[in-house]
């Protein structure tokens, strides 16, 4: 649950973290990709990831360029992206039910099996998510340290109006932040939807969830995103376990009201606050 | 007579209903210091704001290098060759001092990167010593001499400086307007600061007296009277 | 005196739909309907737009009042109407805690954590399925055993024309004039020695009262009550009445309302397209149209008019 959830929890601290802007609509974004992966899945596998993925990059892309890039050089404030997100996520739940009127995918991916540890089995698929999350961040990382590319983002991230002036591309820096955000929970979305399965709705779930896991672990802060993913991934299971699967989300989204009200900044802290 | 590289006229800026700037014309010279003085609140970080592009102004024409600037992107006007060291969050805090600078060359040719990064440790050694420290550990005036770093390091040809000497130890504030006098002698550039501090007068060429929005004087440094421009500051106070 | 006449004729059309209850039928059950919305979205323009609360908990406080009536009324014996009544007292409590609790963050806590509330509320119904029901939901019979339908439809338009009165007359007042002023610049009006939080907290406390009352109105009207009906995208139908109508005319919610909920009765047909259409809507209205359409559709009425003279 953890490992799969850290992949859209990422792409909201991705996108956050750099552009400053809370993007609700990742998670049904990403759906959509599962959707368009599923679509294309009976030709290639790795053609049908490639495209979904591809799909919601560019997606990710046009809605920063098009949409949200403008209204914050304009001024907008958290409330403002809050419900224009909401309303992107809208259009594209909308354009998945106008496309791919099944109520419910799986996606048919070969199975890895599970891996035992110390008495526990875990799902294969799960630790790849995991391994994959946290591939992407050292990646990141890496390219913050050592290339040209990931040097503008990390000084976009810190000072957007100063890295303006120096002459980075901040527009660009944006729309790239966001498509890697949406291919991000799009791969998600994939994890998701060969381990259960995809439902048209599912993106809102995906998307909240990563977006307050990422608010527990301190939103722009994308270690802490990881380490609560998996506390919250197994909070969820534990309290799923203990009370029925109605109670899971009832608890989680307690925990994350309280954790809002009694520490802003996330457990692990943040210099961003919302 | 040298060319003038940056003018501007009748500039105005407005917040809202209020007018930070008003129909302000100015020019500066090649490979000129123009100090922009007044007190607080005058306009001056409006002004250089404005022409950087960082602030929409509401009417006027900037001209810079020959073209009409006043529609471009931030980004536009600084690939021609026009830089901001703004006022305030000038520097990027939680990166090293030398990842700052590296950032900063962006747009400079590639084989001259390392040179201008030599050349600003060269003008603050201080910034080499601590090149491995995050930029926000720095002290107050180290963080001022990071920002004229990052000036330096972007090479652009006209380099406008918001209040540089703000919050700089006094006895540190000669040597650092000095440091500016080296850079312009050095590499041949336009510098336009705005200052509050009367030091300015040692380095300057022209001055561009502000107060409330409004053009006070703008003379030549040898044809102004220390008086006129404590005047300025007289008025802020009474 | 151009102000009074607005006034009058909003409550003119407001009162229009009585005529339906002679024809009843399908008409009559969708503008009833249409009204029980626009009460909330009488609530959200008041606290959102007028107040500057950024509240997103309006599905949270009608469901409060609607399970509410039905938990007292069947379970408890309560007569109706106390239950209706105590359960919309009771229905404030989630925005007065939630602005309390977040006091001291900035206005976006209030939103976000409202809002997670309204995502969790229907999950908490589902939760507690033994008692509420869950997804199946509740039969509710309520005032129905006592007054007619139409009887109640006429309950119905008229609390709405009430409400509408109660918002209009407190803008009006001096109450009205420092939330416009908290609204429109918070800090300045704690400066000049406002105090802003009692002004705020009257502000959450009769909104969800009137919000919970309107829920127990609802689930008397539509005699049935799911978790389905009180998901998070109830609270954004509600909070887009008073956007697309207009944040700053009164006539606005009602347009707004009567879009909301009108047009995806026309789209049945395309209903597969509605969300697509909702959504693009949305962010054109927000994008292009900051004050909603109806100072818009005000000012092509008033061009119309000039043409004709
Ligand atoms: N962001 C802003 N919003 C509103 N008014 C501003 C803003 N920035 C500056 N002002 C006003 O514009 C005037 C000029 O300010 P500024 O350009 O910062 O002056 P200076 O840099 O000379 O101190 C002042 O009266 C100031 O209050
Ligand atoms: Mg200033």
């Amino acid at each position: 649950m953890g490992g799969i959830l850290s992949l859209p929890v990422l792409g909201v601290a991705v996108i956050y973290g750099i552009t400053g802007i809370p993007n609700f609509a990742i998670g049904v974004i990403g759906v959509f990709g599962g959707f368009v992966t599923w679509y294309f899945l009976s030709y290639s596998m790795g053609l049908a990831i490639a495209i979904g993925v591809g799909v919601c990059f560019i997606i990710g892309w046009i809605v920063q360029r098009v949409l949200l890039t403008p209204i914050s050089e304009m001024g907008g404030d958290a409330t403002l992206f809050f419900i224009i997100t909401i309303a992107v996520g809208f259009v594209f739940e909308g354009m998945l039910r106008a496309i791919f009127p099944r109520p419910n995918i799986s996606l048919e991916l070969p199975r890895i099996g599970t891996i035992s540890f110390a008495g526990y089995s875990v799902e294969g698929f799960k630790i790849i998510a995991l391994l994959f999350a946290i591939g992407t961040l050292i990646i990141i990382r890496l390219m913050e340290e050592h290339t040209e590319v990931g040097k503008s983002w990390q000084a976009t991230s810190q000072n957007l109006k100063l890295a303006k002036l120096i002459g980075i591309k901040t527009t660009q820096v944006f729309s790239i932040a966001s498509g890697i955000g949406c291919a991000l929970a799009c791969i998600g979305a994939i994890f998701w939807g060969s381990l259960y399965n995809l439902q048209l709705s599912s993106g809102w779930d995906l998307g909240f969830l990563g977006f307050i896991v990422a608010v527990v672990g301190g939103i722009g802060n994308i270690w802490g995103g990881l380490i609560s993913a998996l506390i919250m991934g197994m909070v969820m299971s534990f309290s799923g376990y203990l009370l029925g699967g109605e109670w899971q989300s009832v608890i989680l989204y307690c925990i994350v009201i309280l954790v809002l009200i009694i520490a802003p900044k996330g457990i692990l802290g943040s210099e961003r606050s919302l | 007579m040298s060319e003038q590289v940056l003018k501007v006229t009748d500039l105005t800026t407005c917040y809202g209903s209020i007018s930070a700037i008003k129909s302000i014309s100015f020019y500066a010279l090649d490979r000129e210091i123009v100090g922009i003085v007044g007190p607080n609140g005058a306009g001056k970080t409006t002004l250089l704001e404005s022409i950087a592009g960082s602030v929409q102004p509401l009417e006027g024409i900037i001209e810079f290098l020959g073209h009409r600037i006043e529609h471009w992107s931030v980004l536009k006007r600084r690939q021609l060759g026009l830089m901001l060291i703004p006022q305030e969050a000038n520097i990027f805090p939680m990166m090293s001092v030398k990842k700052n600078l590296e950032v900063s060359v962006i747009l400079s040719d590639r084989d001259k990167r390392e040179e201008l990064i030599s050349y600003a440790y060269e003008l603050f050694p201080i910034l080499y010593e601590r090149r491995k420290q995050i930029a926000s550990t720095l002290s107050g005036g180290q963080q001022r001499m990071l920002a004229v770093g990052i000036g330096i390091a972007s090479n652009a040809r006209v380099m406008l400086i918001d209040e540089p000497s703000i919050g700089l130890a006094p006895k540190l504030v000669t040597k650092f307007f000095e440091t500016l006098k080296k850079i312009r002698d050095d590499t041949k550039k336009t510098i336009v600061l705005s200052e509050q501090n009367i030091k300015v007068l040692n380095i300057a060429d022209r001055l561009f007296g502000l107060e409330a929005g409004e053009i006070r004087f703008d003379e030549r440094k040898e044809n102004l009277s220390r008086d006129a421009v404590k005047d300025l500051y007289l008025g802020s106070i009474s | 005196m151009k102000d009074h006449y607005e006034k009058i004729s909003t409550v003119g059309i407001l009162l229009l739909p009585l005529l339906f209850v002679l024809r009843g039928g399908y008409l009559q059950e969708v503008t009833g309907y249409v009204y029980l919305f626009l009460i909330q979205g009488y609530v959200a323009w008041f606290l959102f737009f007028k107040s500057g609360q950024p509240f997103f908990g309006y599905s949270v406080t009608m469901a409060i009042g609607a399970y509410g009536t039905i938990v007292l009324n069947v379970m408890f014996g309560w007569p109706v109407l106390g239950a209706m009544f105590i359960s919309a007292a009771f229905a404030p409590v989630v925005g007065v805690i939630l602005y309390l609790a977040t006091i001291r963050a900035k206005g976006f806590y209030v939103s976000m954590t409202s809002f997670l509330l309204a995502i969790l509320f229907p999950r908490l119904i589902n939760a507690l399925q033994d008692i509420t029901g869950g997804r199946s939901g509740l039969y509710f019979s309520g005032i129905t055993e006592f007054v007619g339908y139409k009887t109640l439809y006429i309950i119905v338009i008229v609390w709405t024309v009430v409400v509408a009165i109660i918002f209009l007359w407190l803008m009006g007042t001096k109450t009205g004039k420092i939330l416009t002023l908290i609204s429109e610049n918070d800090r300045l009006t704690q400066a000049v020695g406002i105090n802003t939080f009692r002004y705020k907290l009257l502000a959450y406390t009769i909104a969800g009262f009137i919000s919970g009352l309107g829920g127990a109105l609802y689930v008397n009207y539509t005699g049935f009550i799911s978790s389905i009906d009180i998901e998070v995208f109830t609270t954004l139908y509600i909070f887009f009445i008073p956007l697309i109508g207009g944040s700053s005319l009164f006539f606005g919610p009602i347009l707004g309302a009567l879009f909301v909920i009108l047009i995806p009765e026309l789209l049945v047909p395309v209903e597969r397209y509605f969300r697509i259409f909702f959504g693009l809507i949305f962010i054109l209205v927000i994008v292009l149209l900051p004050e909603g359409l109806a100072p818009n559709v005000q000012k092509l009425f008033r061009r119309i008019r000039k043409n004709k003279e």
